[in-house]
């Protein structure tokens, strides 16, 4: 196995809480991303999926904080980097799109100006070339008339025109990593598939290693090679998606992949998980899901099982199916 | 055979666009966001209405439960004309078609708490104030909640019970028609299972019309018996659910089925040339709007 | 009234110390009767220009006045005007705005460009031009004679309505659309009872807020005008007027003469904003729960 490009390790993500304590989000998760590697975080609110990911981006604002772990991209702890190192990497090396792509992009400044002045951070370039890079970035993406379409603004754009010109500004410092957050949930389905689609060619045409972060489980599967199940802070199962899809070994990932209607098969009620997800601050000490699980004996809520890899598929899980 | 419970004869809707200026100007122009749109809901019929944004499904939505008048057209409620109820009983209209909304945080007051927003609701149907702690409890039951819930104010509940307490508030009324538009698709998928088994044991129990505004074909096939598909203001197609689902014939309903994400059966085995990358098709119908 | 104490105990000390200064400064109005050393109006011209000393705690002016005593009674012009402004300002602003922000139309479009005209011009040189017009003293309104410290109330609350006004339209334009507003008028609840059951409610903070922050402001205006003369009339003393008086004070060496009103002033207007800024956390239900969302 190659080195890993990404690797988080034992990352813990708290919050201050309002009586001074501190009540964790992120409760020690591991994962790894292989260059060139495509990974799924799956998970549901509160499961801590986004603010592992902010945190390796070192986005986090207060009062949240990384409060233990390390965050490893190619060699070097970010967690321990200076901001100007992080400023040199975000943007350049790791990029990340987000889900609103409404707020994430500036409405009173082209689009044009706004993927060159992301160049022109990172690159030593002319004004010319940056503009060259932008358009060639807009065409790669999917836009036409991407030389005229520098020119516009964000208004302009259509919600899934404004997702994509997004991704042309994460692509255009040909970073290593993209790491996309949800970034179809605020799009209709026709522009969601696009999307994803587009996602998984520039992967392949780039050689990009991705995250992608989502609550959904399908729509992860069609571009991802591995998937990351988390759940209340940790991280519940890891494995290739052909193993996840096919046969999932903790609960709750087969719960959610249930509990999901298909457009085929018989109709009928929908498998339910019962209860509600998890509060922060108001997790078992045991497994997070064991109030939930319908497989949960008595040691699940005591004690938190270890995440045990078995060719290539961690679990953690007292009762792995 | 009676007629539909509700129905829609040749609606449509359009908002004026443009500033002051502009109208005085004469530069306006409309907005229309439902076009020559007909539909018969049959009593304890559950249709679903699906379509993107810009489809018109909640401004349908809103015109049938009387929240806003169509620009041309007419509403039906058992036969009788919207515009007639409304003038005359207003009230009743009302009553008889309640709403359940998508956003639950905004679907209920954030200062009253739940017995409260119940007890108001019950008020307005005439319920005496002896019989409306034991019919809360009943409504409570009813949506799958413990009376423990009831001096809650809605920031302590969470998504999926201030949505159930939304429907709760609904029935309340003891609706013969429940709109509901989009009320999942704000709700994490574990919970979303919940909330649609619960749509549709009360549909069953109670005898319910629901019309289910969804841009979620899978929800919309586990839940539905017709399916209307709209698109820019428009039906395109509709028929029994998976009838339509299963054998679609308007290239839209193909289109949508085809988007939706199927997991390992969805991944692409080829990938298309760079040069050949999918067409812009929303933005195209669309625009840059 | 569990509420309320819930609500005390989330006072910070910034809070805490508004509420301690104005709640202080009400008391001294108030109580001024019972706790001045002295007679306000008493002429005692032997005594004139003392500085402060153990006889007259914080000095006497010209005409051997008390200033202690004055600041005292001062207080209850001070604060008539700005509390009785807010009252006035808020039950007229309120109403305009909230019907605005519901009813919509042409209603809408006047209050709020009425409102976008009174705010073109500072609220103070509003004060000071319309006093001018109508002149000092009582002011008689049909049959009545309006004295002139009601007068001044009024006015200054018909100038703080259109605050009010911007203030709730704000609001309640976004809770007038919201989607529990909806669902009350689908039940056949009538506009009365959304107006004042689920619209009026969910305003209140920002009312209330705004209302802390006027009351300072409008202490300010009351004494601008009895400073520039227009307002409180003398010899009944007022903050501002004491300040006016002491203009000659301040090149000849009588510093507690302006420095004593004045800081009753300051002290008075940054009490109240204090307890504006803790009154805004206060009324937000929301208030716990937000340290914690992920």
């Amino acid at each position: 196995m190659s080195p890993a490009l990404l690797s988080v390790e034992g990352l813990r993500v708290g919050f201050r809480s309002a009586d001074g304590g501190i009540v964790e989000a992120v409760r020690g998760v591991d994962f790894s991303v292989a260059p060139g590697e495509a990974v799924g975080i799956v998970g549901e609110s509160g499961s801590g999926k986004s603010l592992s990911m902010l945190a390796v981006m070192r986005l986090l604002g207060a009062p949240a904080r990384v409060t233990g772990g390390r965050v490893v991209f190619d060699g070097e702890d970010l967690v321990a980097a200076d901001e100007k190192r992080m400023r040199a990497l975000r943007g350049r090396d790791i990029a990340m799109v987000f889900q609103d792509p409404q707020s994430s992009l500036n409405p009173a400044l082209t689009i044009g100006r706004q993927i060159t002045d992301v160049v022109r951070a990172h690159r030593d370039v002319s004004a010319t070339e940056a503009r060259r890079i932008a358009a060639e970035s807009l065409e790669r993406v999917g836009i036409r008339d991407a030389g005229k379409r520098l020119a516009s603004y964000p208004h302009e754009f259509s919600g899934g025109m404004r997702q994509r010109a997004l991704i042309a500004m994460a692509i255009a410092c040909r970073p290593r990593l993209l790491i996309a957050d949800e970034p179809t949930t605020a799009l209709d389905v026709t522009v969601q598939a696009q999307i994803v689609d587009l996602i998984a060619e520039l992967r392949r045409e780039l050689g990009l290693a991705v995250v992608f972060i989502s609550h959904n489980l399908q729509l992860v599967a069609e571009i991802v090679d591995r998937v990351v199940v988390m759940y209340g802070g940790k991280v519940v199962e890891d494995g290739p998606v052909e193993a996840i899809e096919r046969g999932p070994r903790h609960p709750y990932t087969g719960l959610l992949k249930a509990c999901v209607p298909s457009l085929s098969g018989p109709v009928g009620p929908l498998t339910a998980i019962e209860g509600a997800p998890p509060r922060l601050g108001r997790l078992p000490a045991g497994c997070p899901f064991s109030p939930r699980c319908p497989d949960a004996i008595e040691t699940c809520a005591r004690e938190m099982p270890a995440l045990i890899a078995e060719a290539g598929h961690r679990t953690a899980c007292w009762r792995p199916r | 055979m009676t007629g539909p419970i509700l129905a829609l004869r040749g609606v449509s809707k359009s908002f004026p666009q443009g500033g002051l200026l502009d109208r005085l100007l004469g530069r306006d122009s409309r907005l229309v966001a439902l076009d020559d749109v007909s539909l018969d809901v049959m009593r304890g019929d559950v249709v679903g209405v699906v379509g993107e944004s810009g489809s018109g499904k909640s401004t349908l939505a809103s015109l049938a439960v009387g929240l806003a008048r169509p620009t041309l057209g007419d509403v039906l409620l058992d036969g009788q004309s919207m515009a007639e109820l409304m003038r005359d009983h207003a009230g009743l209209w009302r009553r008889r078609v309640q709403m359940v909304f998508q956003d639950s945080s905004s679907a209920l007051n954030p200062r009253k708490s739940v017995d409260r927003c119940l007890g108001e609701t019950l008020a307005l149907r005439g319920v005496p104030r002896a019989g409306r702690e034991s019919e809360i409890a009943e409504l409570l039951t009813l949506v799958g909640l413990g009376p423990e819930i009831g001096p809650r104010l809605p920031h302590e509940l969470s998504g999926g019970q201030r949505q159930r307490i939304g429907l709760a508030r609904a029935l309340a009324m003891k609706p013969e028609v429940l709109i509901a538009d989009e009320p999942v698709s704000a709700l994490d998928v574990s919970l979303q299972a919940q909330v649609i088994n619960l749509l549709s044991r009360l549909t069953r129990e109670l005898g319910l019309t629901l019309l289910f505004i969804s841009h979620d074909l899978a929800l919309v096939r586990t839940l539905c018996s017709r399916i209307v598909v709209m698109r820019k203001g428009a039906i395109v197609e509709q028929g029994a659910c998976l009838d339509v689902l299963d054998r679609p014939q308007h290239p839209y309903t193909q289109t949508l089925i085809a988007a939706v994400p199927k997991g390992l059966a969805g991944r692409r085995k080829t990938w298309p040339a760079p040069s050949a990358v999918a067409p812009e098709t929303r933005e195209d119908i669309h625009g840059a709007a | 009234m569990s509420e309320l104490r819930k609500a005390l105990r989330g006072l910070d000390w910034s809070g805490w110390l508004g509420a301690v200064i104005v709640g202080l400064i009400v008391a001294a109005a108030i109580l001024a009767p019972l706790i001045a050393p002295y007679d306000p109006l008493a002429l005692n011209i032997e005594d004139r220009l003392t500085a402060p000393d153990a006889k007259h705690w914080l000095g006497t002016d010209q005409a051997g006045r008390d200033v202690l005593s004055r600041i005292l009674f001062g207080a209850r012009a001070s604060l008539s005007v700005g509390i009785g402004a807010v009252l006035i300002g808020a039950a007229i602003g309120v109403s305009a705005g909230v019907l605005a922000a519901y009813r919509g139309g042409l209603g809408e479009q006047i209050v709020m460009r009425v409102v976008d005209g009174v705010a073109s011009i500072p609220l103070l040189v509003w004060a000071i031009a319309i006093v001018g017009i109508l002149g000092v003293g009582p002011l008689p309104v049909g049959p009545l004679l309006l004295p002139n410290e009601v007068k001044i109330i009024v006015l200054v609350g018909c100038l703080f309505s259109p605050v009010f006004a911007r203030v709730t339209y704000a609001v309640a334009k976004r809770i007038a659309g919201a989607d529990y507003v909806r669902a009350r008028f689908l039940q056949g609840a009538s506009h009365w009872q959304i107006v004042i059951g689920d619209v009026l409610p969910n305003c209140l903070s920002p009312i209330i807020v705004q209302g802390t922050l006027l009351v300072a402001i409008g202490i300010v205006i009351e004494a601008s005008i009895s400073f520039v003369g227009l307002g409180v009339q003398p010899p009944q003393p007022s903050w501002g007027t004491m300040l006016s008086d002491a203009r000659s004070a301040i090149y000849s060496g009588e510093w507690w003469l302006p420095v004593f009103p004045g800081l009753a002033i300051s002290l008075t207007v940054i009490g109240f904003n204090l307890l504006g800024d803790a009154v805004r956390e206060l009324f937000d239900p929301r208030s716990e729960a937000r340290t914690l969302v992920a």
